[in-house]
């Protein structure tokens, strides 16, 4: 070996720190053709594909490629997509990112298209105007959905529970836990553990009276909302009815990993429009349960706009993407093998043309949805910029919780600070 | 001037694509980046001017930035000197004379090549997930073992053990170093009575300080860039509990989550700083420790 020497040592050392990886090429897309992203789930995308399989057929000479990943990841995807200037034309859209991405200017209004080449006019108003932006329509609403706890049926009837599964309070919600788990043994618990969960965080900060954002778009749930959430939790977990704690603390994980699929527990939270897939990967047969009730609180519940299309700013054949988008919503076949995968659509005709061909799970979810129209609030004013963000803050801090590591309150005062600090940062 | 150049026009007509890719690729975005930091830009909107509002932020208010930094420290502190150890174990296990260095070379540098993809970062969450392999194993012995990722006590360690585990590449230098040792100096020993570990601390030590010197140095700059890893067994946000938040990967989320370019890049530029900064204590401190053969002449 060549002996080393002091220079020849710097030079190798400063070749090595000055190596750097050189960004990707973006990829070019051919004339005539659209780009169409979304999060999914394998049911879902066997559909969407079918879909654009469809849509290809009827337009010749428009080329679609899908694009599709898990919602733990699609955001993450998005952005950088959104920071490249390489975005898909149509993006899948949720109302708690609406308002981020069109005030970063990322998407283009609809209303130029409305009545043209965009037939929505006979739609539901309340759910078509949940995309509306300062007045202007962002994002067309693909199917409206709401929360539910996700049951099986088999365990609970094993288990001998007759509760209203639709009036239910959360003492009642604690009873149908403890019953499962001592039917089974414990080797079935009562329910998923819903600590980090934000979503049905804000129904119960609902349920207290309040909203979680203000008007303003502060942040106006209080520390004894949270501490009462994580501490109630926390006494299920003591009790030894709620799912694992090792499990609990993986975030986002996907629908076939969630207790209900897996077998571990005999509840899970989810939206309705995802019944479908939870049905397509669990053994028993599912039920829909609302999220339970404060005794004597106000409705915490809500329908939203479950997923909305948009048309992204650096989409280029617009005419292309909004016919697309049109037969997405309006084309029998198409909306026919949709079905209610996605949610409940908001035209009236189509929910007529898909009734009589409705599956037994789909069925549930009409069912559900009938069943909950009057128990639900008002919808929410959107979230303000930042929510992502006071979205993982409540995982992270939650994460503590339920791992035992922190106190309950002195948690929940951490969270309600470095919330209302991430939105006053985010303005 | 001139006879420089006529000298050297050809040159740097083949330096040509470097330089290029130089000034285009690597000089102008770390200028930019530079001039970035200064500002608060969310990539759509143009950047703003606020001075030194990003670094203020970042030293007096955020708290999330110094456990970014409190996990990276830890994990540079354990997992270098882990897998140089690791690497000079190893090479000089292979020094001893076998026949078919060449294959068990190929065998031990293989997890250094593998260990950098995804897929291993994938196949170490599953092996350390609390019904994973390990625990099986640990199981079958009568331990109860630990969610070693869910768990933030733990979660670090297990990205030091893939850390120690991809020792390859210092181990072929260590092994290069290893085997320019003059073998009269061990004969010599061997003829005085001198033990192994004497022929260890005396011998090879002090002649192998420049390899150690040059891994030390550049298995340091490696563990504070420390991203893929992190990202994937934290699910891209440093959980659970911020325990795996390492500053790449809060960077990336400042960055491509939150839109902060300007906050990344004073991010991005104060790593920068770290990084030299302990490049320059190794190089200083160096001249007490790192001897090279051809100055004692």
């Amino acid at each position: 070996m060549t002996k080393l020497t002091r220079r020849a040592l710097l030079g190798t050392i400063g070749a090595a720190a000055a190596a750097s990886a050189l960004p990707a090429m973006p990829v070019f897309a051919a004339d005539r053709s659209i780009r169409h992203y979304w999060w999914g789930n394998p049911e879902r995308d066997k559909r969407t594909f079918a879909v654009i399989d469809t849509f290809q057929k009827k337009n010749a000479g428009i080329a679609v490629s899908g694009e599709t990943i898990g919602w733990g990841d699609y955001w993450t995807k998005m952005a950088t997509q959104t920071a490249g200037r390489n975005m898909a034309d149509l993006v899948q859209m949720d109302y708690r990112f609406l308002f981020e991405y069109v005030n970063r200017g990322a998407l283009k209004p609809l209303d130029e298209f409305a009545g043209k080449s965009l037939m929505i006019a006979d739609f539901d108003k309340g759910p078509l105007d949940g995309g509306r932006v300062d007045g202007k329509l962002y994002a067309l609403n693909i199917g409206s959905n709401s929360q539910v706890m996700v049951h099986n049926t088999r365990a609970f009837q094993e288990a001998g529970i007759d509760t209203d599964l639709i009036n239910w309070t959360w003492d009642d919600f604690a009873k149908v836990c403890e019953k499962i788990t001592a039917k089974s043994g414990g080797k079935m618990k009562g329910s998923d553990d819903l600590s980090l969960m934000i979503e049905t965080f804000e129904s119960w900060v609902r349920q207290n009276g309040r909203e979680f954002y203000g008007p303003d778009g502060k942040v106006t749930a209080t520390a004894g909302d949270v501490t009462g959430w994580w501490q109630m939790w926390a006494d299920l977990r003591k009790a030894g009815v709620v799912r694992d704690k090792n499990k609990t603390v993986i975030l986002d994980p996907p629908i076939a990993e969630s207790g209900v699929a897996v077998g571990d527990t005999a509840m899970s939270h989810y939206w309705s429009n995802q019944l479908v897939g939870i049905q397509a990967v669990s053994k028993d047969k599912i039920g829909a349960a609302m999220v339970p009730h404060k005794a004597g609180g106000k409705p915490g519940q809500f329908i939203k706009p479950s997923m909305f299309l948009s048309l992204s700013r650096d989409a280029k054949d617009t005419e292309a993407a909004i016919a697309y988008m049109n037969a997405w919503v309006n084309d029998p076949e198409i909306t026919g093998i949709l079905g209610l995968e996605r949610g409940i659509p908001c035209s009236p005709k189509i929910r007529a043309a898909l009734a009589p061909k409705l599956t037994e799970v789909e069925k549930l979810s009409v069912d559900y949805f009938t069943a909950i129209q009057s128990k639900v609030g008002p919808l929410p004013l959107p979230a303000p910029k930042g929510a992502g963000e006071v979205r993982d803050a409540f995982m992270r801090i939650g994460t503590d919780v339920v791992l035992g590591k922190v106190e309950v309150a002195k948690a929940a005062g951490t969270f309600i600070e470095d919330a209302q600090a991430i939105v006053e940062r985010a303005q | 001037m001139k006879r420089f150049f006529a000298r050297n026009a050809p040159a740097y007509v083949f330096l040509l694509p470097w330089l290029i890719g130089f000034f285009l690729l690597a000089l102008g975005p770390i200028l930019a980046s530079l001039y970035l930091s200064f500002t608060r830009y969310d990539m759509v909107s143009a950047p703003r001017w606020i001075g030194w509002g990003n670094y203020e932020y970042m030293f007096t208010r955020d708290r999330r930035f110094w456990k970014a930094l409190e996990v990276t420290f830890t994990y540079v502190a354990l997992a270098v000197p882990a897998r140089l150890i690791m690497a000079l174990g190893v090479a000089m296990l292979l020094d001893k004379g076998l026949r078919t260095i060449g294959l068990y070379r190929a065998i031990f540098y293989l997890p250094s090549l593998l260990g950098a993809s995804i897929a291993i970062a994938i196949l170490w969450r599953q092996l350390f997930a609390a019904d994973g392999v390990v625990n099986q194993v640990l199981a079958m012995v009568g331990i109860q073992g630990a969610s070693w990722i869910t768990d933030p006590d733990t979660s670090l360690y297990t990205l030091v053990v893939l850390a120690m585990w991809q020792f390859g590449s210092p181990m072929l230098i260590f092994l290069a170093g290893l085997r320019g040792i003059p073998r009269d100096l061990y004969e010599a020993a061997e003829i005085d009575g001198t033990p192994g570990w004497r022929q260890f601390t005396r011998i090879t030590l002090p002649l192998l300080a420049p390899v150690i010197f040059f891994n030390l140095v550049l298995q340091t700059i490696e563990a504070f860039k420390t991203f893929s890893s992190a990202f994937i067994i934290s699910n891209g946000t440093g959980a659970p509990s911020d325990s795996l938040l390492f500053y790449t990967v809060y960077l990336f989320n400042e960055a491509f989550k939150f839109f902060r370019m300007g906050y990344a890049s004073a991010l991005a530029w104060f790593l920068l700083v770290i990084i030299a900064a302990f490049t320059a204590i190794a190089f200083f401190t160096s001249k007490y420790w790192v001897h090279y053969e051809n100055e004692r002449d």
